[in-house]
């Protein structure tokens, strides 16, 4: 009786684990093991252009002294955290527009088509953005045409905002859609009701309390900005050396990967920073 | 929300201009591959298929695509399957630490693809794999993964949490009910996790990059071009993808509405 | 003795450190329509639960016919419940949802579709039978959910609040029918809830739970008329309570003194009980009468009117005593205007000694 117990507890374990355990230990292998890795390679040596595994901190010393890594690393986050604020502001019309002024219907197929961007080819958007922006590229053509000389719009911090907007938008205005959604709306009607003016209505009850879906998003245009290499290689023409490109750099070029190691354990440290702090500042009381 | 006619109309006019901005690059990718002049610009030169065939002919092009398929028929199922466990698991079952498991398999996506990327090959190549094909395969599961977890997991939001357990009660076992109940009330939400896991495979660029070595996906095959100069040439492989990406994912959206709807009804 | 068809032992639940079911001791009938209620959180539904499987007990055991169940799975423990949520499956049709049970079982397409149209038919359900599950009212959804369990000929029905979703009108329609199909199927039914009304008018048996204990069971004129404790009388409601402590008078009559008064009491009531003694009198509300001044009875309290209510012809009356204690009064609406009462007015409550319900504690 007791074994046949115990056999029932135990099929309901491997049941349970069956379900449980796959992801999480291919994450442990797949994903948390190239990451402790990376923290490891960062302490590593590189003997005649081999790798050898060490304890030493010469790489940290070497890239925290480096004037070029701490130029990169500012106009990382310059770029990205005003490619942030520019996603969230050009998001704000459009996440309004769909959460308040169409029928639920209209609202799903533009929100769809907002998603259907952000899982099609950025690679070949931004090169798309290279054609508009080039030396005699389409947007020079058509400024010529209404008479305003101009030339390449390349390695612009233009193009930069062009080609980061681009990958951030889509998912910003759906992370504010969202929250402006899940709003409850008898607020907006009590504030209306207390004879707030559609703009105090905008400012003093639908954005704060949207606050979250807000923060969040910036955050998340943020991370992306701040990750990207694509569009600082092909529209800022190497100009705007960033923290991606100095890994993409060291590793494509040579065997410097613990110094590489050095560079991408400053991003994850800086980006969880900025995670943490934007998670406290959007669910804080006020 | 009460507002004036003008401002209603401003910001939907806004909207139709962010959509444009979307949409531009994706539309005139479609054009230029179509077009005769060898520098794509305005105006356009006459009708042209050159560009695909040249492509076409192109074998480090034909590899690349036969890759990318490959890769992206071996990673959606079992992203697809890993996906769905973890989000049964959260559905069905508690356990200590459920949370953090689930912070920790949805953060992939939002670590730098450079990073990862490092961090994938440093590790691979520890191992044997970087370089090969699966080492790809490898990653990729990694990266699509946490997407076919949370769109499953939002349908499984929606299903009573009662129905197995009221399966079992009428008499069906754990795999009984399992089979009568949580399969059908979830198939199409994991056609369309599939269908967006292999839309993320087929335009991963960076990770595949770093991992593959010699081996070239169709996105990294794309990504040297890029390097080389502007060529239709890449429009064309473009237009390619991007009509592949594309009806993956409006086929992952049509599934997810019409789940959506019907359940409105 | 007969065996019971279901026993719980010692039955016991505890999550960590918090204790859902305590040491319950419970034998039903078979055949019987039996009522769980009490608050939520008294545990009735923990021990519903741990019946069907879907709950493993602590320790103790159930005993279904004399055999131990407890480490029975749930698809073994042939107790059809129906839920709450009814949990119907939404992508089947009607029959399809009570041929469910059947199927799992291994009856013949041909046998199962014979029988789930028989109880479809039975339950007003047949020209439905190929609906789907969201083209159905509330009420016949309750119906599928009954019809998808009784199809099982099952000894034993058990029933989470399935009434609760449906508005007054059609809860107490149900309620009627859940009664006469008991009593023609003679199976025995579970019947959780927290509706007095749906206990009292249904249930063979009622039983009254309150933080994972059994404070009575009985017959629903027993648990009226006798509540065995103060929590039982508070809970039904409409009872005015007051702590008492026995004393003896001169002439052996034993009185029970309160802080509202000294109250006469009939000698059978008293009986066993012991100068000093701590009890509880119980006063339902239609026992107490109200008379504008004093000295007309035995047992009177001056009150103060605290609030009023109406239902039907009949006003429940809010009562405050000098000592704080809250009595409930139930009287006709002619006798309100007769008596000239309003909220504030001073009255005096009185009954006779003969009524009221003594609890030893």
């Amino acid at each position: 009786m007791t074994s046949l117990l115990q056999a029932r507890r135990l099929s309901k374990t491997a049941y349970s684990a069956l379900w449980s355990l796959p992801l999480p230990v291919w994450l442990a292998g797949f994903f948390l093991g190239p990451m402790v890795l990376l923290i490891w390679l960062s302490f590593w040596d590189v003997k005649n252009f081999l790798l050898t595994p060490d304890f030493q901190l010469e790489n940290w010393q070497k890239i925290l002294t480096a004037g070029y890594f701490w130029s990169a690393y500012a106009r990382t986050a310059v770029i990205a955290a005003s490619a942030s604020v520019l996603a969230t502001l050009a998001a704000l019309p459009c996440a309004l527009a769909i959460s308040f002024f169409l029928s639920p219907r209209a609202r799903m197929v533009l929100l769809g088509l907002f998603v259907v961007p952000f899982f099609t080819s950025y690679l070949v958007r931004i090169y798309s953005w290279q054609i508009y922006l080039t030396e005699n590229g389409i947007v020079m053509k058509l400024m010529a045409a209404i008479g305003i000389e101009t030339g390449s719009l390349l390695n612009t911090p233009l193009a930069l905002m062009v080609g980061l907007v681009t990958l951030t938008l889509p998912l910003v205005i759906v992370i504010q859609a969202i929250s402006l959604l899940s709003l409850d709306r008898t607020l907006i009607d009590a504030a209306y009701n207390l004879g707030c003016g559609p703009r105090r209505v905008l400012f003093a009850t639908v954005l704060p309390a949207a606050r979250p879906g807000i923060v969040l998003g910036a955050l998340f245009a943020f991370i992306f900005s701040f990750g990207d290499f694509v569009t600082a290689t092909y529209l800022g023409g190497g100009k705007f050396t960033t923290l991606s490109i100095l890994i993409a750099d060291t590793v494509k070029s040579g065997q410097q990967w613990p110094r590489a190691a050095v560079v991408a354990l400053m991003m994850i440290v800086t980006l969880l920073l900025t995670a943490l702090a934007s998670i406290t500042y959007a669910y804080r009381r006020s | 929300m009460r507002v004036s006619r003008t401002t209603r109309r401003l910001t939907l006019a806004f909207t139709g201009l962010a959509l444009a901005f979307l949409y531009a690059p994706i539309l005139t990718n479609f054009v230029f591959s179509l077009n005769s002049d060898r520098f794509p610009t305005i105006p356009l030169g006459g009708f042209t298929l050159e560009w695909y065939r040249l492509i076409l002919a192109d074998a480090l092009v034909i590899d690349a695509f036969k890759n990318t398929v490959k890769i992206a028929l071996i990673v959606a199922p079992i992203a697809t399957a890993m996906g769905f466990a973890a989000a049964y698991a959260d559905y069905r079952f508690n356990f200590i630490g459920k949370r953090l498991v689930l912070v920790f398999a949805l953060m992939p996506p939002l670590i730098p693809l450079v990073v990862i990327g490092l961090a994938m090959l440093a590790y691979l190549s520890r191992i044997g794999l970087s370089g090969t094909l699966p080492a790809i395969v490898v990653s990729h599961i990694v990266l699509t993964s946490p997407f076919a977890m949370a769109i499953i997991r939002l349908r499984f939001s929606q299903i009573d949490g009662d129905l197995e357990f009221a399966a079992q009660n009428l008499g069906a076992s754990n795999w009984r009910a399992f089979w009568e109940i949580i399969i059908p009330s979830t198939k199409t939400s994991v056609l369309a996790a599939f269908l967006l896991c292999m839309a993320v495979s087929f335009d991963e660029y960076a990770v595949t990059w770093f991992v593959g070595g010699l081996e070239e996906t169709s996105s990294v095959r794309i990504l040297s071009f890029l390097q080389s100069a502007v060529s239709p040439r890449i429009n064309a492989i473009g237009s390619i993808t991007f009509a592949t990406s594309i009806s993956l994912i409006l086929g992952a959206q049509f599934l997810v509405l019409r789940r959506l709807t019907k359940d409105a009804k | 003795m007969s065996q019971a068809h279901i026993s719980l032992k010692n039955l016991r639940k505890t999550y960590g450190a918090a204790v859902a079911v305590e040491n319950l001791d419970l034998d039903i009938e078979e055949g019987k329509f039996i009522a769980i209620m009490g608050p939520s959180g008294c545990g009735k539904s923990t021990m519903l639960r741990m019946l069907a499987g879907l709950e493993e007990s602590s320790s103790g055991d159930i005993l279904h016919q004399g055999r131990r169940i407890n480490d029975l799975p749930i698809w073994e423990r042939e107790m059809p419940m129906v839920w709450q949520s009814l949990a119907l499956f939404p992508f089947l049709t009607v029959r399809e949802n009570v041929e469910f049970g059947l199927r799992m079982n291994g009856v013949g397409a041909a046998e199962r579709k014979h029988r789930a149209q028989v109880w479809l038919k039975k339950l007003g359900l047949g020209e439905y039978a190929d609906r789907g599950i969201n083209q159905l009212s509330g009420g016949q959804r309750q119906r599928v959910a009954l019809a998808r369990c009784l199809v099982t000929e099952p000894s034993v029905l058990l029933l989470d609040e399935p009434l609760s979703a449906l508005d007054a009108h059609l809860s107490v329609q149900m309620q009627g029918e859940l009664k006469r199909l008991q009593r023609e199927l003679g199976i025995t039914f579970i019947y959780v809830t927290h509706s007095h009304s749906e206990a009292f008018s249904m249930a063979d048996t009622v039983v009254i739970m309150n933080k994972g204990r059994i404070e009575q069971a009985g017959s629903p004129e027993d648990i009226y008329l006798r509540p065995a404790t103060p929590f039982v009388a508070e809970f039904l409601g409409g009872s005015s309570i007051f702590d008492c402590t026995i004393r003896p008078r001169k002439n052996g009559e034993l009185v029970l003194e309160s802080a509202d008064g000294t109250f006469k009491t009939d000698a059978l009531k008293t009986a066993g009980l012991a100068p000093g003694q701590h009890v509880s009198l119980v006063v339902r509300a239609d026992q107490i009468s109200i008379t504008p001044a004093a000295g007309w009875a035995d047992n009177e309290v001056p009150c103060r009117v605290i609030g009023e209510e109406f239902v039907g012809a009949l006003v429940n009356l809010r009562l405050e005593t000098g000592a704080g204690t809250q009595i409930t009064v139930q009287l006709q609406q002619r006798d309100m205007q007769t008596l000239d009462i309003e909220v504030g007015v001073g009255v005096t409550a009185s009954w006779h000694p003969e009524d009221g319900h003594i609890i030893t504690e």
